[in-house]
């Protein structure tokens, strides 16, 4: 099966869980008390969709959000974007329209965009109404789903989603330019002056 | 967002995050100092910025407006015992002048679109073009006379001022637009001319630098990027075709083994000595040793190549000029040969997206580590100790935040406080927005590197580059032409005869095969060369970063990082591997790189096999 890679980016506000929720997808693991992620330039994890083998590189904001300085090189090249709110902060899920209009002025125009509402296992102290999340994601088409990295709640789901959305490969043109990577090994060339 | 706090103590606060600021934030970050990057703008990379053409505007206009004269304040209940107050500048009022536009394209579409002028049901993103119109009428004049020659008129920095606010938000047009079936079916036969309601509607696709550089296969920045794992966050392009403009026209140069002896243009004759040159001269011998000093014209002379492959040698292999000395263009022309078969047919690499996503790639590093960013945030003055030392900053809020070292973009600092040995020098910029290229070719998707030699005596040597839409830097159907020399006069003066000699423009009316301009911006921007690191009426633990330079490499950038990080952290290693993604392990309490960059798929790399295997096992 062929691989693909597929840029994800996380959106939200610090401390809705994004990266607890990475960590609840990659590594089957939560942590109560988290640390700002540190060294991670994004996670990985493959997963399959028909033909294909999808392998998710998965960006976290990296801090950058917090004072709202993203660069627009995070979204470049995105297949999706995943944009996290908590249910039990109102706040958190106000900025959501600040994020899709972020999203929209910087992102790739075909990017899948999704919706989580994270910490549903506090469903005592919700503060967002699940409709009220659920009508706001239709009318943007985009994936809703409430999840929780606690309890491992809808987090496969919500990436089962994402990939069942991004479109099939297409083969349309040979750019004989493409471009590349930089690796420590460049290919060898045969192209060699002198 | 709500206006939260700065932390108040860092190791290092970096203002500005141009390319040698930010590769200072990734190294500082990376080896576990606690790094501020700050900048005043509200986009990342300052004078290295990329911006879509709506972004453009608007950084045009943000330098047509007078800046504001400075507010003092009184920040004296901040100081401690024996400390004093260094003002730092309000804003960069001097590294960018003599800003001319130019719209040679008509304002509104032709055909149906500009027989309705004023629509009924006037949808969204109509709206935003046509309220950027207003913004743009200060810049390209009236756009209801009918002569394109009247439209020629710029705007100098006088009469932009006070006009309109392009907001750069209120301008982007809606993401998810068809684009027009008139650009995706652009072919060479058929040039209908792109206007500029569609530059600005499909603003968004272009990324347009501010400096115009390459990257050398094997040059500093290439190694950096790779050393550092930061190449991980950016995808790059070869330059494919190296251009020269001779006698009027342009030309290929054949620069790699392939390119010589496919060469139509070189006789059997001239391949020979070509090749036997490029040979002989990757080896220091005793003959070009009795030329040091004399100029490298006059050693190529006596090689005996004849003019077509001096020309070539001169200008577009060594890109040196006339009375450079011998050793300095043999060793541009090593350099030249030891680049190139790296990666491409050329020694050239672009990133795509432009080269404004470099200083976020290296932010982003920084960021990972713990680096913290903040945009639209200054700092207005130091406050320096008894021995000279800066030991906190005052930011815009009138926070105090302490720190080890400041690291600053030259233009943050008042002209008092520098010390410069020689006057500023400037470079002279163009931008173009062409509708073909200056080279034709089949595939339609070259990036071209153009030497342009002085066109008269008194005239600058020229570094051209001309990007395609995959770069994803112009809108398919246009090209961008980034034109860069050392300033002699204004950036209109120095530029503007190659432009009129190179391609098609009202003043040209007869040259109608030549790509025509459609729109293009004239700017001289400060050569940051001569901008020393330490040296200035500055504290001792204050850096300078110079802001770019006019050479086509990034190896002044680099160093100047490499320098100031060996001043902060003389024991530490610059840049090291950042671990791969497969190999950051989580050990409970927090995420935590292991090793370095081997291919060592350990922790949950291998669970990363497993799940590939069996996805849906949960625990």
């Amino acid at each position: 099966m062929a691989i693909r890679e597929l840029k994800v980016c996380l959106l939200g506000d610090t401390g809705v869980g994004k990266s607890s929720i990475v960590c609840r997808f990659v590594q089957d693991h939560f942590d109560h008390n988290i640390s700002p992620t540190i060294g991670a330039s994004f996670l990985t994890k493959t997963v399959p969709c028909g033909n294909e083998l999808h392998k998710f590189l998965i960006w976290d904001t990296a801090g950058q959000e917090r004072f709202h300085s993203l660069a627009p090189m995070y979204y470049r090249g995105s297949a999706a974007a995943v944009i996290v709110y908590d249910i039990t902060k109102l706040d958190s899920f106000q900025t959501l329209k600040k994020w899709v209009k972020e999203l929209k002025e910087h992102g790739p125009e075909d990017i899948v965009v999704a919706i989580a509402g994270n910490k549903n296992d506090l469903g005592d102290i919700r503060e967002v109404p699940m409709k009220e999340a659920k009508e706001f994601a239709e009318s943007i088409a985009a994936i809703f789903i409430e999840t929780s990295a606690r309890n491992a709640v809808n987090v496969e789901e919500l990436f089962q989603k994402i990939s069942k959305q991004i479109p099939p490969l297409e083969h349309s043109e040979v750019d004989s330019n493409e471009s590349f990577k930089l690796t420590r090994q460049p290919a060898a060339s045969t192209r060699r002056c002198c | 967002m709500a206006a939260e706090d700065l932390p108040s103590e860092f190791d290092v606060v970096i203002l500005g995050t141009g390319l040698a600021e930010s590769v200072v934030a990734a190294a500082c970050s990376r080896v576990g100092q606690r790094v501020l990057h700050l900048d005043r703008n509200s986009y990342y990379a300052a004078n290295w910025a990329s911006f879509t053409f709506n972004g453009l505007l608007t950084w045009i206009q943000q330098h047509h407006e007078e800046s504001q004269p400075e507010e003092v304040q009184d920040w004296s209940s901040l100081l401690e015992e024996g400390e004093e107050l260094i003002y730092l500048s309000y804003s960069d009022s001097t590294s960018i002048s003599n800003l001319q536009v130019f719209c040679f394209t008509s304002e509104e579409d032709e055909g149906e679109e500009a027989q309705s002028p004023d629509p009924p049901n006037t949808t969204e993103e109509e709206t935003a073009a046509n309220g950027d119109e207003d913004a743009v009428k200060a810049a390209s004049t009236d756009s209801t006379n009918e002569d394109p020659k009247d439209k020629i008129k710029e705007v100098t920095d006088g009469e932009g001022e006070g006009q309109q606010t392009a907001d750069s938000e209120g301008v982007e047009p809606t993401a998810d637009l068809p684009r027009p079936s008139a650009i995706q079916g652009q072919s060479e036969a058929s040039r209908k001319k792109i206007s500029y309601a569609q530059l600005v509607k499909e603003g968004r696709q272009f990324n347009i630098d501010l400096v115009s550089k390459l990257m050398f296969s094997r040059g500093s920045l290439v190694d950096l990027l790779i050393k550092s794992n930061v190449s991980r966050y950016a995808e790059f392009k070869n330059v494919t075709r190296i251009l020269t403009y001779r006698h009027g026209n342009v030309e290929q140069v054949p620069c790699s083994r392939a390119d010589v002896f496919a060469s139509r243009q070189l006789s059997v004759v001239e391949k020979r000595k070509l090749m036997r040159f490029l040979t002989s001269c990757l080896e220091e011998t005793e003959e070009q040793q009795a030329y040091n000093g004399r100029p490298y014209l006059e050693f190529l002379c006596d090689q005996q190549l004849g003019d077509n492959l001096e020309h070539f040698l001169l200008h577009s292999i060594a890109m040196v000029t006339e009375d450079t000395p011998t050793e300095v263009g043999l060793a541009s022309t090593r350099h030249f040969l030891r680049c190139l078969g790296r990666y491409g047919n050329t020694p050239f690499l672009f990133p795509v997206y432009g080269l404004g996503e470099i200083p976020q790639c290296f932010c982003r590093m920084s960021a990972v580590f713990g680096g913290v960013y903040c945009l639209r945030h200054s700092v207005r003055c130091l406050l320096v100790d008894k021995d000279n030392r800066c030991k906190a900053v005052i930011d815009s809020r009138g926070q105090r935040i302490s720190c080890s070292h400041f690291v600053v973009d030259s233009s943050y600092v008042a002209t008092e406080q520098k010390k410069v040995t020689t006057p500023t020098r400037f470079l002279s910029r163009a931008i173009l927005i062409t509708d073909a290229s200056i080279l034709p070719s089949n595939s339609g998707q070259q990036v071209s590197m153009v030497t342009v030699p002085p066109i008269a005596a008194g005239f600058p040597v020229v570094m051209m580059v001309e990007l395609c839409s995959s770069t994803m830097t112009c809108l398919p159907g246009t090209y961008l032409v980034h034109l860069t020399c050392q300033s002699v006069g204004s950036a209109f003066d120095d530029l503007s005869p190659v432009v009129t000699k190179m391609f098609h423009t009202p003043e040209t009316d007869d040259q109608e095969t030549r790509p025509s301009v459609l729109w293009c911006l004239y700017f001289n921007m400060a050569d940051g060369l001569d901008v020393e690191v330490e040296g200035h009426n500055l504290p001792s633990n204050v850096y300078l970063c110079s802001g770019p330079d006019g050479h086509l490499g990034h190896d002044h950038a680099i160093r100047q990082a490499q320098l100031i990080f060996q001043k902060i952290l003389p024991e530490e290693d610059f840049c090291p591997p950042a671990p791969n993604p497969e190999d950051v392990l989580y050990d409970g309490e927090s995420l935590l790189p292991t090793g370095g960059g081997g291919g060592d798929n350990s922790g949950w790399g291998e669970k990363g096999e497993e799940t590939k295997e069996n996805p849906q096992t949960e625990e």
